[in-house]
């Protein structure tokens, strides 16, 4: 089943070609890596995805639904980290949670539970009273990807969520991704780090021009030079249309 | 990563959304600020005005200006002056609180992380301007209230005048907070909380130049003000019930902006 879906999806931001006709899928259980130059058009894509962004042409699916307007029942099974996170810097570590966990349809009930799961998981007990405001980076970043996953999406993408990490913040949401998809959760992540998603997912897709170029077979020695071949390709040949 | 309750209703989506927004506002700032002075501040500068007004120190060019408070009843006039600050007062304050609200969400990037959940952005958007309007609604109430009962301790004995300026001063306060609304479609289309405060600003003089030509009685912006006397007591008599309807349809629209805004919400 898709749980993600892009299809020939193209815009420009003042005429500037940002999507040149996007396609990408993602299926239940799967975790799909997004690598990419900057301005490749990685973000732009997931904004999209997610229904931040209204596309000029193509269509979007996140569950088999039309992100913009997205039903209920299907945001409930929704999650995203794409720039600023679901967190408010007024508020503690566990008000963040609590909150993004009410946001994304969890009870009252069920919601303490999770945020005590995900104050464990992301190693934020010792923040946990503090004002969001007063985290480093990396714990603010902790705590964006946790708001994001605590209700157990079944659709999930993740913008760069381990570009601020130190290496045991990075096995975290490693792990977390895993036990998502594990789960039958779809997970599309952008990362430029090809060594932590060689890791992480199961494929991976090179963006590049505002479109996807190719897919890379995670593992292996080569796969930074196999992704700057890739791009260099992808440049050739246009310039030879 | 947890079990989920299956039920899922707009009501269940409005609850949530309506809790978290007003854990926010209670956390911040702004409302740390303006729930005090509007409050505790106005009644005591209407308390002490009137008392300034009546004091035979008061030198001769402030003595003009406070000459209207200088006699007559004091509790009346206690709660005279009180609606005339309310209706300044709570403009402001909620001009300035619209623009944290919803402009914060886009300059601090969070605008887009509300988008994708349950109950949609255009809940929030409507959530977020019932949730200041009660705040704004309660903190006039409770200004009147709290000036009653200083009027009293201080001698003042409210009669039919005292309670009559006291429903107007609450009328023009609630109007003042309808009429705060539209800087929450402001805030939203500018995105920018600063860029709403300069509206707001442009709006106090455009009032000014207004009611300067004589308009006043007729412009919403001016209508609570002209009210409760500040114009003296012909320029409250001239407003009639088509303009203090005007006045409040204000704030529905302005709500119905806001979420048409919010429920189109893109590029975030």
């Amino acid at each position: 089943m898709t749980v993600l879906e892009l299809r020939a999806v193209r815009h420009s931001f003042g005429g500037q070609p940002a999507l040149t006709g996007f396609d990408i899928e993602v299926s239940a259980g799967e975790v799909v890596a997004m690598v990419g130059l900057n301005g490749a058009g990685k973000t732009t894509a997931l904004r999209a995805l997610a229904g931040r962004l209204r596309a000029e042409e193509g269509s979007a699916a996140v569950l088999g639904h039309d992100p913009i307007g997205l039903p209920a029942r299907a945001a409930r099974h929704f999650g995203q980290f794409l720039g600023a996170p679901l967190a408010y810097r007024e508020l503690t570590v566990r008000e963040n949670l609590l909150a993004a966990g009410r946001l994304h349809g969890l009870d009252r009930a069920g919601v303490v539970g999770a945020a005590d799961v995900a104050i464990e998981r992301f190693q934020l007990a010792g923040w946990a009273g503090r004002a969001a405001g007063t985290l480093s980076a990396g714990n603010w970043q902790r705590l964006g990807v946790a708001c994001a996953t605590l209700h157990g999406p079944r659709a999930l993408i993740l913008d760069e969520p381990t570009n601020a990490l130190d290496p045991a913040g990075v096995v975290i949401v490693r792990d977390v991704v895993r036990a998502l998809a594990s789960r039958g959760a779809g997970v599309l992540v952008s990362s430029h780090h090809l060594d932590e998603v060689s890791r992480i997912a199961g494929r991976i897709v090179v963006v590049h021009g505002g479109r996807v170029i190719g897919t890379l077979t995670p593992g292996g020695t080569e796969l930074e030079r196999r992704f700057f071949a890739m791009v260099l390709d992808a440049d050739m040949g246009r310039g030879e249309a | 990563m947890t079990d989920r309750v299956e039920s899922w209703s707009w009501a269940a989506g409005f609850h949530a959304t309506w809790s978290v927004e007003a854990l926010k506002l209670r956390r911040s700032v702004i409302a740390r600020l303006i729930t005090p002075l509007l409050v505790g501040l106005v009644p005591l500068a209407a308390i002490g005005a009137v008392a300034l007004a009546r004091s035979p120190a008061l030198p001769g060019a402030a003595a003009a200006k406070f000459l209207p408070y200088a006699t007559g009843d004091l509790a009346a006039t206690h709660l005279l002056v009180v609606g005339q600050l309310l209706s300044v007062a709570t403009l402001t304050a909620g001009g300035f609180a619209a623009a944290w609200s919803y402009g914060r969400e886009f300059s601090d990037g969070t605008a887009g992380a509300l988008i994708g959940l349950p109950a949609g952005p255009a809940t929030v958007g409507l959530t977020k301007a019932l949730l200041l309007a009660g705040w704004l609604g309660v903190c006039v109430v409770a200004a009147i209230m709290i000036t009653l009962v200083a009027s009293v301790a201080v001698g003042g004995e409210p009669g039919v005048l005292a309670w009559r300026n006291a429903a107007d001063g609450a009328v023009a306060g609630l109007l003042a907070v309808g009429l705060a609304l539209p800087f929450a479609w402001v805030a939203s289309l500018t995105r920018s909380p600063l860029g709403t405060i300069g509206v707001l600003i442009a709006i106090v003089a455009v009032t000014q130049i207004v009611v300067v030509l004589g308009a006043g009685a007729w412009f919403p912006y001016a209508v609570p003000s002209l009210l409760t006397g500040m114009g003296g007591p012909q320029a409250a008599a001239e407003i009639q019930p088509g303009a203090l309807g005007l006045t409040a349809a204000v704030a529905p629209l302005a709500i119905l902006a806001v979420v048409r805004y919010w429920r189109r919400l893109n590029d975030v």
